[in-house]
C-alpha cells in the first residue's frame, strides 16, 4: 500500500476547498437539486412523466406566475437573491442499489443541495440513507411505504400520505359502505413482492383484523411475471367481496387481462393506486376496469376547491401531452415544498434547508392537493396529507370519498 | 365447481404458456446449436417483433394473425442483418471469442432497448379489438383464452415445420452438417457464413412469430423482452443447448412446473420450482434433457 504524504493531503485539501468555493460562488445563480426516478426500465413511463411534472414545478419556481402556490409569484428564490433551481436528473431503473449509487453521485459530483425521488419505495429506502450520511435533505413525493418515515432519519421528508394513511382511508370507506347496508365480509389481498406491496399488505392485513373483515385470499406474487393465471385462479376460487391489489403498472394490466380471460368479474376492487392510477393502465384495460376504485392524492375534479389546479394542469399538459395524475401532481408539489424551504433557509446548506423543511407550514389551498396542509412531524411525515378515493367510471375518475370532497356516489358493486 | 377445477385450470394454463415459452426459446436454441453463440439480445428481438406487430396493426388495421407472416419476414431480415453487422465481426476475435460474442450481443440488447424507449416511448401498448383478443373458451369451468390456444397451436405447427425443414430439405441438412463440423462443410462446398446468416435469420424469424402471438394478449413495452428472456434461457438450458426439440419439451415443462408451483408455494416463489428442476436436471444430465453429451 502506498502511504499518502503530507504534501498530497495538503494539495487535495486545497483542491477540495477550491471546488467548495466555486460551488458557493455559483449558488447565487443556480441551486442544483437532484432528482432520482426510473427513467428507463419497466417503470420508465413513470419517470418520463415525473420529469415533465418536476420541470413544470421548476418553471413555477424560476419564472413569475400569478398562482397562489409557494415561490410562484416572483422569478427564482427571493431568499437567495432570485437564484433559480436547476434540476439534475438521475436514473435508478427501479433498482435500490442504483438509487443509492446515483444519490451518492448527485451529492458528491453534482453538489446538489437536496434530492427528490423516487417513486419506488425500495429506492427511497436506500437513497434517503445516503442523503442522511451526507447531511442532505431527501424529499419523497410519492414513495408510500409506511416503514420509510419510521427509521429515525433526520433528513427524510415525505409530503404525501403513506400507505397506512391510504389504507385507513380505504377501510373507512369500506366501513361506510357496510353502514349503508352493503355486504362486505371478505377481502382479498394481492400484492407485489417488493417493499411497496409487502408493506401495503401488512397494513391491510392488520386493519382487516381490527375491523372485522375476513381475508380469504392473500397472495404475494412475483412482479413483472410473464403470467398471472395461477394467481388469478386463486382469487377467483376465493371470490372475495373486495379485492385490494397493490401493483405497479405492468402487473396491474396483466391482472385485469387475466381476470377477464378466466371469466372472472371481481365484485369490487379498491386499489392501492400505483399502477391502477396510471394512464397507461386505463389505455390498455380501461374497458375492464369500469367501477375500479383507487386511493389517490389527486383528482382533477377538485379544481373548484383548489383553483391553481387548472392552470398548473395546463402547463403540465403542454409538456407531457396528458393531464396531471396521482403521481405527477405529488411530484410537482414536492418540488414546490422543497423550493419554499430553500427560499426560507436563505442558504444552500443541507442542515439549514433541513431545518427550514422541518418548520414548513403551507395551507392546503396553497397546494394543488386535497391536503389540509403541509406540515411535517418530527419523523418527517406530512401528517395532514389527507387521501381521497377516486372511481374510474369510464373515461375519467371521479372523487367518491371522503364525503367532504366527493363529487359523486360510488358505483357499488363494480360487477354483480 | 369441483375441487379439481382450480388444479385443471392451472395445469391447462401452464401447458398453453409452456408451448409459447417453447416457441420463444427455440430460436435461441437454434442459433446456439449452430454456432455456439448465446444471443443475449433474444428478448429484445421478441420486443421488436411485438412492436412490429403493433406498428403494422396501427398502419394497416389488419389482424395480428394476418400480419404474422409479415412480422416473421421482417425479423428474418433483421436476424440476417444482426449476423452480418455484429456477430460476424464478434466471431473474428482472436482471443476469448466467446466473451466477445457475449458482450457484443449484450451490448446490442442494451442498444435496442434504449432505441426502443426513445422511438417508441416507454408507454405500455396493447392491441385492441383483435379477432381472438379477450375471447375465452370455457371447457366445463376451465377457461382457456383463445389467443393462448392459438399460440399453442402455432407453436406445435412451428415445431413440425422445423422438423420437416431439418430432415427433408437441403438447407436443413446443411444446417445440421454445419453444427456437426464447421470445417468439414467448407470442404463439400457449403458457405459457412451463408448458413450462419440464414441460421440467424431463422432464429429471429421464430422469435418474431412468438412476438406476433404474444402481441395479441400481452402488453408491449421496451422492457418486455426481459420478462420472457429469462424463461427462454432456462428453457434452452433445461432442454439442452442447441436441441430444438429439447426446447419444446423444456418449454412445456417450464410452463407447467411454474404454474403448479403456485399450488404448493406462495406465488412470489414460482420461479423456484423451475430452477429447482433445472438444478436437478443439471445434476443428472448436465447437458440438458435432450442435449448431446
Amino acid at each position: 500500500m502506498r502511504v499518502i504524504d503530507r504534501r498530497e493531503v495538503f494539495l487535495s485539501a486545497a483542491a477540495l476547498s477550491l471546488i467548495g468555493a466555486r460551488a458557493f460562488a455559483q449558488s447565487g445563480a443556480e441551486v442544483p437539486v437532484g432528482v432520482i426516478y426510473p427513467l428507463s426500465g419497466a417503470n420508465a413511463q413513470i419517470g418520463v412523466d415525473a420529469r415533465h411534472a418536476l420541470e413544470t414545478a421548476a418553471d413555477i419556481v424560476n419564472k413569475s406566475f400569478d398562482l397562489d402556490l409557494p415561490t410562484a409569484k416572483n422569478a427564482g428564490l427571493a431568499g437567495l437573491g432570485g437564484a433559480k433551481i436547476k434540476l439534475i436528473f438521475a436514473d435508478h431503473q427501479g433498482d435500490p442499489q442504483k438509487g443509492r449509487a446515483e444519490a451518492e453521485r448527485l451529492i458528491t459530483q453534482d453538489k446538489v443541495v437536496a434530492i427528490v425521488g423516487a417513486f419506488h419505495s425500495s429506492v427511497s429506502a436506500t437513497a434517503s440513507v445516503t442523503c442522511e450520511r451526507y447531511g442532505i435533505p431527501y424529499v419523497t413525493a410519492d414513495s408510500s411505504s409506511p416503514s420509510l418515515h419510521k427509521r429515525g432519519l433526520k433528513f427524510f421528508f415525505r409530503t404525501t400520505a403513506h400507505d397506512e394513511m391510504f389504507s385507513i382511508a380505504m377501510f373507512e370507506f369500506l366501513d361506510a359502505q357496510r353502514k349503508a347496508g352493503r355486504k362486505i365480509d371478505t377481502l382479498g389481498l394481492f400484492f407485489e413482492d417488493t417493499i411497496f406491496g409487502t408493506d401495503s399488505s401488512n397494513v391491510q392485513r392488520k386493519l382487516a383484523a381490527e375491523r372485522g373483515y375476513k381475508v380469504v385470499v392473500d397472495i404475494k406474487y412475483k412482479s413483472n411475471s410473464p403470467s398471472l393465471t395461477a394467481e388469478v385462479q386463486q382469487i377467483k376460487t376465493a371470490n372475495p367481496d373486495v379485492l385490494l391489489p397493490s401493483s405497479y403498472t405492468t402487473d396491474a394490466i396483466l391482472l385485469m387481462k387475466t381476470m377477464d380471460e378466466l371469466g372472472y368479474k371481481p365484485k369490487n376492487i379498491v386499489a392501492q393506486a400505483a399502477g391502477f392510477s396510471d394512464k397507461a393502465f386505463f389505455d390498455a384495460v380501461g374497458d375492464k376496469a369500469v367501477g375500479l376504485i383507487s386511493r389517490a392524492s389527486f383528482s382533477l375534479d377538485m379544481a373548484q376547491k383548489r383553483p391553481s389546479i387548472l392552470k398548473v394542469n395546463e402547463m403540465f399538459k403542454a409538456r407531457a401531452g396528458r393531464d396531471l395524475n396521482d403521481n405527477t401532481s405529488r411530484q410537482l408539489m414536492a418540488v414546490l415544498v422543497l423550493a419554499d424551504a430553500i427560499d426560507r433557509a436563505r442558504s444552500t446548506d443541507g442542515e439549514k434547508i433541513r431545518d427550514a423543511l422541518a418548520t414548513t407550514e403551507i395551507p392546503g389551498n396553497r397546494t394543488i392537493m386535497p391536503w389540509k396542509r403541509v406540515k411535517f412531524g418530527a419523523d418527517g411525515q406530512n401528517v395532514d396529507a389527507d387521501p381521497v378515493l377516486i372511481q374510474y367510471v369510464g373515461g375519467q375518475f371521479v372523487t367518491v370519498y371522503p364525503a367532504a370532497v366527493a363529487v359523486a356516489e360510488p358505483l357499488w358493486p363494480m360487477n354483480t | 365447481m369441483t375441487s379439481a377445477q382450480p388444479f385443471l385450470q392451472v395445469l391447462a394454463s401452464g401447458l398453453a404458456m409452456g408451448l409459447i415459452y417453447a416457441l420463444i426459446a427455440v430460436g435461441l436454441s437454434l442459433i446456439f446449436g449452430l454456432m455456439d453463440v448465446v444471443n443475449f439480445a433474444h428478448g429484445e428481438f421478441l420486443m421488436l417483433a411485438m412492436y412490429a406487430t403493433f406498428g403494422l396493426f396501427f398502419e394497416t388495421a389488419l389482424d395480428p394473425i394476418v400480419l404474422a407472416p409479415l412480422v416473421v419476414a421482417i425479423m428474418f431480415v433483421l436476424g440476417i442483418s444482426v449476423y452480418a453487422g455484429v456477430v460476424r465481426y464478434a466471431m473474428r476475435a482472436k482471443t476469448n471469442p466467446g466473451m466477445v460474442q457475449i458482450f457484443a450481443t449484450f451490448g446490442l440488447a442494451i442498444l435496442i432497448q434504449g432505441l426502443a424507449q426513445y422511438f417508441f416511448t416507454p408507454d405500455y401498448r396493447s392491441i385492441p379489438n383483435t379477432w381472438l383478443g379477450g375471447k375465452t373458451l370455457n371447457l366445463g369451468g376451465v377457461f382457456l383464452p383463445w389467443p393462448q390456444i392459438y399460440g399453442g397451436a402455432i407453436s406445435l405447427a412451428t415445431f413440425l415445420g422445423l422438423y420437416l425443414l431439418i430432415s427433408r430439405t437441403d438447407f436443413g441438412k446443411a444446417l445440421e452438417a454445419t453444427r456437426e463440423d464447421q470445417g468439414a462443410v467448407a470442404l463439400v462446398g457449403i458457405d459457412r457464413n451463408r448458413i450462419f446468416a440464414l441460421g440467424w435469420g431463422l432464429g429471429a424469424a421464430l422469435v418474431g412469430l412468438a412476438g406476433a402471438v404474444l402481441a395479441i394478449f400481452y402488453y408491449i413495452h421496451p422492457n418486455v423482452g426481459g420478462t420472457f428472456a429469462l424463461v427462454a434461457y432456462v428453457t434452452v438450458a433445461l432442454g439442452g443447448f442447441g436441441s430444438i426439440f429439447g426446447a419444446l419439451v423444456a418449454g412445456i415443462i417450464v410452463g407447467v412446473v411454474e404454474a403448479l408451483t403456485t399450488l404448493i408455494l406462495p406465488p412470489a416463489l414460482k420461479s423456484v420450482g423451475i430452477f429447482t428442476l433445472y438444478l436437478g436436471v443439471l445434476f443428472i444430465r448436465p447437458s440438458g434433457l435432450l442435449g448431446r453429451l
